[in-house]
């Protein structure tokens, strides 16, 4: 699915430079060590995360983009960072089982 | 033997250990160490070894890994690996930082692999553990929009002047990783 599609569906909130990006699955988890050895390329990541370092870990793995849910502000050194290693990050207010249970409603899967 | 005949491996990420990244400072001379924990609680207290007094300085959560070649079943241990750091450009003096401006335009992001600490003491990563490393986290890329290319710390001009981060989790001990229940 494409991330424009999923953005536009879902009503996703785009901080970051936009690009065209195939979606393929999606990925939650709070925790960066998580993401380098479970999480797969093309994967949409759901964290409360905001740390610059969620840069370094969604480039590291290929993942899509990354969403920043529960509303957290995400600070501008991370979108900066984001900009410039061409990662994308989205926001939304939903909680996170809110946002997953409307991506499973859309067709998305793990 | 089939591990001969193996000239591309096709690795993949097994014996996954999540545990602490713990970090020591020596108060008598200041001297940093690091180190991998698996313990459930990392270790917090001081203690004496030698002549140094070792106080925990950091503690954070990670995770170790092996890569096993899913052709040959050929495994590359990996436990002098202490982490992965993506290099943000924040010292244009710094090696790192000028082969990550050269590549950029290429999108090849420059990750740091960092051996533990202090590095004359400690096996750091040879340059063949790091071109496996690197050879995996390309493999394991869908998109052919970007590559990774993994440097030895060694690079690192100024560790004082660098503003990057190792990937870990800090200040997320009350999550117990998976697997370690």
């Amino acid at each position: 699915m494409k991330l424009k599609e999923i953005i536009e569906k879902v009503d996703l909130k785009i901080l970051t430079n936009e690009e065209e990006r195939d979606v393929d699955g999606v990925f939650i988890s709070d925790m960066l060590s998580d993401v380098m050895t479970s999480a797969k390329p093309g994967n949409l990541w759901l964290t409360v995360q905001t740390h610059t370092n969620i840069v370094s870990a969604a480039n590291l793995v290929d993942l899509s983009a990354v969403v920043i849910t529960q509303g957290k502000e995400v600070p501008k050194s991370t979108i900066e960072l984001a900009n410039r290693y061409h990662v994308i990050i989205l926001s939304t207010s939903m909680q996170t089982f809110e946002l997953a249970a409307k991506l499973i409603g859309i067709g998305l899967q793990a | 033997m089939q591990e001969e005949k193996c000239i591309d491996h096709q690795w993949e990420m097994v014996n996954v250990k999540y545990g602490f990244i713990i970090t020591e400072k020596c108060f008598h001379c200041d001297k940093i160490a690091t180190y991998f924990s698996d313990k459930e609680r990392p270790p917090m207290e001081e203690y004496r070894e030698g002549d140094h007094f070792w106080n925990v300085v950091e503690s954070a959560q990670t995770v170790q890994f092996d890569l096993k070649c899913s052709n040959c079943g050929h495994i590359e241990e990996c436990s002098d690996l202490m982490g992965l750091m993506m290099c943000t450009g924040c010292d244009e003096k710094c090696e790192v930082d000028v082969l990550m401006k050269k590549l950029e335009p290429e999108r090849t992001w420059v990750y740091v692999a960092f051996g533990f600490l202090p590095g004359e003491e400690q096996r750091q990563l040879s340059k063949e553990k790091i071109a496996i490393l690197e050879n995996y986290f390309n493999r394991r890329r869908k998109s052919s929009r970007s590559r990774i290319k993994l440097v030895s710390n060694e690079m690192v001009t100024s560790y004082a002047t660098c503003y990057a981060e190792v990937i870990r989790d800090l200040d997320l001990l009350s999550l117990t990783p998976p697997g370690n229940e």
